[in-house]
């Protein structure tokens, strides 16, 4: 009546239909999986230099006016932690609006948060992992900014997606010469 | 000789019928492939990591589902881009966006979780940022270690011919 064949490929095509179903389901449910991040951030301070940082790949990059921030986090992201989570991509940003450009936005710290042990941050006067360099050469027509702590989910399978937990405003000193401002927090 | 044989005992009709769905299962393929092509306004919506750059959130072989749509870049997102000229496209996240007022051109910069440094090394030489253009779409969901066939077949080219003998063997002998 069916041979081996025949059966095995309606074995196999049923597994992958059910395999399939269940991807979609579980794709479509792990966002909805509450959580409840505790999350803190503060910004000390914000300094500008000129030319410090040296890029191999940008010749602009010696006389560009630099920012440096110096935050504390503190976020207890365990509980962002669900079985479907391969891990938490959290990352700050800064963004800014300037003459001509609408939106500017640069990510100044990232960390890859892999268990539930790392998802305790507590950084302590940090600063910027990347350079925070305005798309012209300084900050001067830069007006107000703002820090944002984003967590990135990334699932074992499925979909992805954003959350922008905390946003916190403050000011890039405008000289150059200006020692410290204090950000506006 | 087994093909002529086949052809005498179910006539020339049926073996037509046969070529004639087969050729159908491919078109619809294509259509398919064409449609979320263009749904997605991509022109590879499925794609296969092809590197380590992106670990530990992605790996090779891991099989990802794009969709560029006609809105800007955020920042964070993960995009597959390919400069111009450079053949191959790169999956990495998007560390700064500068969007200008009147054009809504944007200027990206990328790299790979898994790099120490951003991606200008990898650009043509002397470009400092990468455009909305070169973006072949934003990773909306994965699954993993789905595309592994496809790296064994790129690492191990007589994989493909092998299989695709054993296909050709086994639709010459299966007789329904």
């Amino acid at each position: 009546m069916y041979n081996f064949l025949q059966r095995l490929s309606g074995v196999t095509s049923f597994a992958m239909s059910t395999l399939m179903a269940l991807v979609v389901v579980i794709s479509l449910t792990t966002p909805f999986i509450p959580s409840s991040p505790t999350f803190d951030v503060s910004l000390h301070n914000v300094q500008t230099t000129t030319g410090r940082a040296m890029d191999p790949f940008d010749r602009t990059s010696r006389k560009a006016e630099y920012a440096r921030l110096t935050f504390d986090l503190d976020a207890d992201l365990s509980t962002m932690f669900n079985w479907n989570t391969k891990l938490l991509f959290a990352y700050m940003t800064v963004d800014y609006t300037s003459v001509g450009f609408d939106t500017n936005r640069a990510v100044i710290w990232d960390r890859i948060i892999r268990n539930k042990r790392q998802a305790k941050l507590k950084l302590r006067k940090h600063h910027n992992k990347y350079a925070l360099r305005n798309f012209g050469l300084t900050f001067d027509d830069v007006d107000g900014a703002n820090l944002t702590l984003h967590i990135n989910p990334v699932p074992y399978l499925g979909v992805m997606y954003d959350k922008p937990l905390v946003s916190i405003p403050f000011t890039i000193p405008r000289s150059s010469k200006a020692a410290s401002s204090p950000g506006q927090v | 000789m087994d093909f002529i044989k086949s052809a005498k005992k179910f006539g020339v009709r049926a073996l037509l019928l046969q070529g004639l769905t087969f050729l159908s299962v491919l078109t619809s393929a294509f259509m398919i492939w064409k449609g979320l092509s263009l749904f997605t306004n991509s022109e590879s919506p499925v794609v296969v990591v092809l590197s380590g750059s992106m670990e530990p959130a992605y790996y090779r072989g891991d099989i990802l589902f794009l969709n560029n749509g006609y809105s800007p870049i955020e920042i964070g997102e993960v995009v597959v881009f390919k400069v111009k000229d450079k053949p191959i496209p790169i999956v990495h996240r998007v560390l700064k966006v500068h969007t200008e007022r009147d054009t809504g051109a944007q200027y990206l910069l990328t790299k790979g979780d898994n790099n120490p440094v951003d991606d200008r090394g990898l650009y043509n030489s002397g470009q400092l940022w990468i455009q909305r253009d070169e973006i072949i779409g934003r990773v909306k969901g994965f699954v993993p270690y789905a595309g592994m066939g496809t790296i064994w077949m790129n690492d191990y080219p007589q994989l493909k011919l092998g299989l695709l003998g054993t296909l050709c063997v086994l639709s010459l002998f299966s007789n329904d």
